[in-house]
């Protein structure tokens, strides 16, 4: 919750699963979008990508745990056992669709086509990495420098086809340019 | 412990083969061995990230197929000059997050 004209404001909850969670964090973006949104995650897919073996191995990985223990990324499970999902998916994937399914006005973040289809078959609302950080400079919480390396980032490390990356970059610009335009204008 | 197994192989490959081990003096059957294991990882990847790639497994349980941690998948891909296998769709309808009120 943040306070906003003294009201208390629940804050958006992104439920997230560990494609989401490792590309975020390897963009630098982890920790903004947790002072910002509610971030979730249930407790399979924080030791599918924070397991102690993975905190010695990857910084990232260490980061999230941090994260994690200063409950800026919460951890919950669903409740809905015996759920079956129209197609297949590994168990922290299925567990997030499923507690975003609970979790009432939450978005699913993931960056796997597979989840992404069964997020569309139960309409559930979901966000991409690339998304996250056109938002986020929408809403001007980064800035135009910031998300653009950000989208350079997820570029290099996180294997967006190049359509992808090129469609975010143009938004990114359209947002600048409106912007400038409207700068002028006032 | 190794089990004996007959495959029929074309005869040029075979050929290849022959002449190879004798050149670089290679035990027979362990360079047999040792062809047959790499080929066998290399190919299963390759067909799990094919997989992968159409939409018909997900990063984890890909993973999951080739015994590598989440943080590892996408330098499999880079590697074999693959993509995420998500598309430009995907993006256009993510959804916004909605800004302070």
């Amino acid at each position: 919750m943040k306070i906003v004209h003294e009201v208390l404001v629940p804050l958006t909850k992104i439920v997230m699963d560990s494609s989401a969670l490792i590309l975020l964090a390897k963009c630098g973006l982890m920790g903004i979008v947790c002072e910002l949104f509610e971030v979730i995650s249930p407790s399979s897919v924080m030791a599918e990508v924070a397991s102690k073996e993975m905190i010695i191995k990857y910084p990232d990985a260490a980061l999230i745990n941090e994260l994690t223990s200063k409950k800026k990324i919460k951890i919950q499970d669903h409740k809905s056992a015996g759920f079956h999902l129209p197609l297949s998916l590994h168990k922290g994937e299925k567990d997030a669709i499923l507690l975003a399914m609970e979790i009432k006005n939450s978005i699913f973040a993931t960056d796997d086509g597979k989840a992404i289809k069964a997020a569309r078959f139960l309409k559930i609302p979901f966000i991409i990495s690339p998304k996250i950080v056109i938002e986020l400079y929408k809403l001007q919480k980064i800035t135009f420098k910031v998300a653009r390396e950000s989208i350079g980032k997820l570029n290099t490390i996180g294997r967006y086809s190049p359509d992808i990356i090129a469609s975010a970059l143009v938004s990114l610009m359209e947002g600048e340019n409106d912007k400038t335009y409207n700068h002028k204008v006032t | 412990m190794t089990k004996p197994t007959t495959i029929r192989l074309p005869e040029d490959l075979l050929d290849d083969i022959e002449q190879f081990i004798q050149e670089l003096k290679l035990d027979r059957a362990a360079y047999l061995r040792e062809i047959f294991r790499k080929g066998f990882y290399v190919d299963r990847q390759d067909r799990f990230l094919q997989q992968y790639m159409r939409g018909e497994l997900s990063q984890m349980e890909v993973c999951k197929a080739l015994k590598l941690d989440p943080w590892q998948f996408v330098s499999q891909l880079k590697t074999r000059g693959l993509y995420l296998n998500i598309e430009l769709e995907d993006l256009l309808d993510s959804s916004e997050l909605p800004g302070e009120i």
